[in-house]
């Protein structure tokens, strides 16, 4: 979707910041950070709608955030990147409630693709979500606050 | 396998084979042997006793008869000579009549007379005309006179025939007479000479002067001397026994014993050969079985020994294989770890790469070129990086998923797909060497259960052989065929080459560990025997079929499930 907010997370500065460009090429709004804390606290700073986040990274690793991401129980996608070696990391990170996940080296036409579908499925959740309080508000016009949250 | 190694181990094989031989030779026939020797000899001497024993006993038994036989004659001259007076004795007819009645049952005494203290004859019945002989200077006139009751030697007399004669004197109104009788010389003889001592022996009398009393069967006449005799040395009543040697040189074994009146000396001798031939039979038998024994020990031992050294080869043999799988595990599990390390560290900058292409492209796209020789080499080379960057990728991946495969698992493997990237991996390799891979997949091939890394090791491991049996040609196909089991209980992959081959002698030995027919150091020998195994204990079975000079062929039939603790253990 267009101007969907990205947030792209990956060690390698190089990488993170080429596939920033070509995401913004096609008319996402990016932004690149380069370890799982800053991920974490761009989350908390900033709505986005879907995170792509390496698995292998020093210090906080893939893992290791996204747990930390579900923790913070935001309305959020996450796609993981692997390397092809460690598709077990892959399934544990699914099971953790990650979208899908991708191995690189990846093309970027198959990185826009889930990306797709990750939004698609965040904007479900979120029309679930909103669905869910508006009736609550008909039902009792007090909670209207909660739709500020 | 080097051959200085070969007989190295062959020379400590044949060590431990002397050793073993050895031990059990120490343990069980040097035993045997000293024991049995042992009681041999103290059988032996046992033996021995006990036969010189026993003819000592005999001649001890003939003492006593011809004791018996003597003590009775004198008993019964000496009763004649209480019982009548000499008067009486002198009548007419009278001592006729005593010596029909002492002859009666068997010829006992040759003549007797009656002789008055002068020594001339006063009677005499018997076959010699002596009655006017004095006997006043003979020897027994003299001892009887003396003793009162005498018994002589052999001696010639008046008669001039070897005889030997008994006297008793009694006195009779202040006068001395003698009762004379000889005893009948060829039943006293008949009582020593017709004793028989096996082939070689001899019994005889000897008398105090080492003068034949008895004949010999072995020449010997009586009244000659007796050779070696020495004299009344130790006279002794109980007979003695010892070995002497005989007058033909051969040893003989002596018992003696004296007689108690007249002082005799019985002897008897026997060859030593013949008197202790069941001895020495016996000994020599037992001989005989006791070296038997020691033979079939031996023998046994030899057996046993090869077979446990056998046994010992073989186990080294399955240990040293054991150790080179291992090894060679070990060696694939860091290769896959290395491997594992390259890919990810070119991953990334390739991953940095195709971003980099993908920039490039977003950008051309954006820009306005009007230099279309520019655009088009741009577009060109933008291609070719993403030919080469997906190639690079390709290899990546290969090479991390034979590092995931030196882990043992057992997994769903589609065979299809993973014939082709054992192809992909081997390719290279081949086309240097100018050899096609032909690939016929069965496109409905089921997948099956199995260990994908121990698979990939066994094709690898043929496919590599393949490609080494091509060495002496220019070029050749390997082709792998995939194929559903008729029975549909698993599948059967083919590997053929158009190589050198299998040797129609070596076909039985292929599978065998350390077999190889590369020249010293460079095969083990291992590569196949190891294929055998891990398809046997995947459940599966690999033969070959092959021409010699036109190729192979490798079998493989794998099930579609591994045996069940294969399961267990994956």
């Amino acid at each position: 979707m267009i101007g969907s907010k990205i947030l792209l997370v990956d060690d390698e500065e190089i990488f993170a910041n080429n596939m920033a460009k070509l995401l913004e090429n096609r008319q996402y709004k990016v932004t690149a950070v380069y370890n799982g804390e800053s991920a974490i606290s761009a989350l908390e700073d900033d709505k986005f709608d879907v995170v792509v986040l390496d698995l292998k990274m020093p210090g906080m690793d893939g893992l290791a955030t996204l747990k930390q991401i579900k923790q913070l129980g935001l309305l959020t996608e996450t796609l993981l990147l692997t390397g092809h070696g460690s598709i077990d990391a892959a399934v544990e990170a699914i099971r953790l409630g990650a979208y899908d996940f991708l191995t690189k080296p990846c093309e970027i036409d198959d990185l826009v693709e889930k990306i797709e579908g990750a939004w698609r499925k965040k904007d479900d959740a979120w029309k679930i979500d909103m669905e869910g309080k508006l009736k609550k508000l008909v039902e009792s016009p007090s909670s209207v606050f909660d739709l500020f949250d | 396998m080097t051959q200085y190694s070969e007989s190295r181990k062959q020379a400590h094989y044949s060590r431990l084979f002397r050793r073993f031989i050895f031990l059990t030779m120490i343990c069980s026939l040097v035993p045997l042997l000293f024991a049995g020797w042992a009681i041999n000899i103290h059988y032996s001497r046992f033996a021995r006793e006990r036969t010189m024993n026993t003819l000592c006993t005999r001649v001890d038994y003939h003492r006593k008869i011809i004791e018996l036989f003597l003590k009775e004659n004198r008993d019964r001259l000496d009763f004649i000579a209480r019982t009548h007076s000499k008067s009486s004795l002198v009548e007419e007819g009278q001592l006729t009549q005593i010596l029909e009645n002492v002859n009666r049952d068997s010829w006992i005494l040759t003549d007797i007379g009656i002789i008055d203290d002068t020594g001339e004859h006063l009677a005499y019945v018997g076959p010699f005309d002596l009655i006017d002989k004095n006997y006043s200077e003979t020897i027994w006139f003299g001892e009887v006179m003396e003793k009162g009751i005498y018994t002589s030697d052999m001696f010639m007399g008046f008669r001039k025939v070897p005889h030997f004669v008994m006297a008793v004197a009694r006195h009779e109104n202040g006068r001395c007479w003698i009762l004379r009788a000889t005893v009948n010389t060829d039943r006293f003889r008949s009582l020593v000479e017709n004793i028989r001592l096996g082939k070689t022996g001899d019994i005889y009398l000897v008398n105090s002067q080492g003068l034949y009393q008895t004949s010999l069967g072995s020449g010997g006449e009586m009244m000659t001397p007796a050779p070696g005799f020495d004299g009344i040395a130790h006279p002794h009543s109980k007979p003695e026994c010892y070995e002497t040697t005989g007058r033909g040189g051969d040893q003989r074994i002596v018992c003696e014993t004296w007689l108690e009146d007249p002082r005799w000396l019985l002897v008897a001798s026997q060859g030593k050969a013949e008197l202790f031939k069941e001895v020495r039979y016996a000994n020599r038998a037992s001989l005989v079985y006791l070296h038997l024994s020691a033979l079939i020990i031996l023998i046994v031992t030899i057996l046993i020994t090869r077979h446990m050294v056998s046994v010992i080869k073989k186990r080294d043999l399955e240990v040293e294989c054991m150790n080179l799988q291992l090894m060679h595990a070990g060696k694939m599990a860091s290769i896959g770890e290395l491997s594992a390390g390259v890919a990810h560290e070119i991953n990334n900058p390739l991953a940095i790469i195709m971003t980099e292409r993908q920039l490039l492209l977003d950008t051309e796209q954006r820009a306005r070129i009007t230099d279309e020789v520019f655009r088009k080499q741009f577009e060109d080379s933008l291609n070719q990086i993403n030919i080469q960057a997906r190639r690079c990728k390709h290899i990546t991946r290969s090479l991390l998923r034979f590092a995931r495969r030196t882990r043992s698992d057992i997994e769903t493997v589609d065979v299809n797909q993973f014939i082709k990237e054992v192809i992909d991996l081997m390719e290279r390799e081949a086309k240097s060497d100018g050899i096609k891979f032909v690939a016929l997949l069965e496109a409905t091939l089921p997948s099956i259960l199995s260990d994908p890394s121990q698979l990939q090791q066994v094709f690898l491991n043929i496919i590599n052989n393949a490609i080494e049996a091509h060495e002496e040609k220019a070029c050749g196909v390997i082709t792998i065929t995939t194929a559903s089991a008729k029975d549909q209980s698993g599948i059967v992959v083919t590997v053929e080459d158009t190589g050198t081959g299998i040797q129609n002698s070596d076909m039985g030995k292929i599978f065998d560990p350390f077999f190889t027919t590369k020249p010293p150091g460079r095969g083990t020998g291992l590569g196949l025997s190891i294929c055998y195994s891990i398809v046997k204990q995947l459940g599966g079975l690999i033969h070959v079929e092959s021409e010699a000079g036109k190729g192979a062929a490798f079998i493989l039939e794998l099930p579609l499930t591994p045996p069940e603790e294969r399961v267990k253990k994956g």
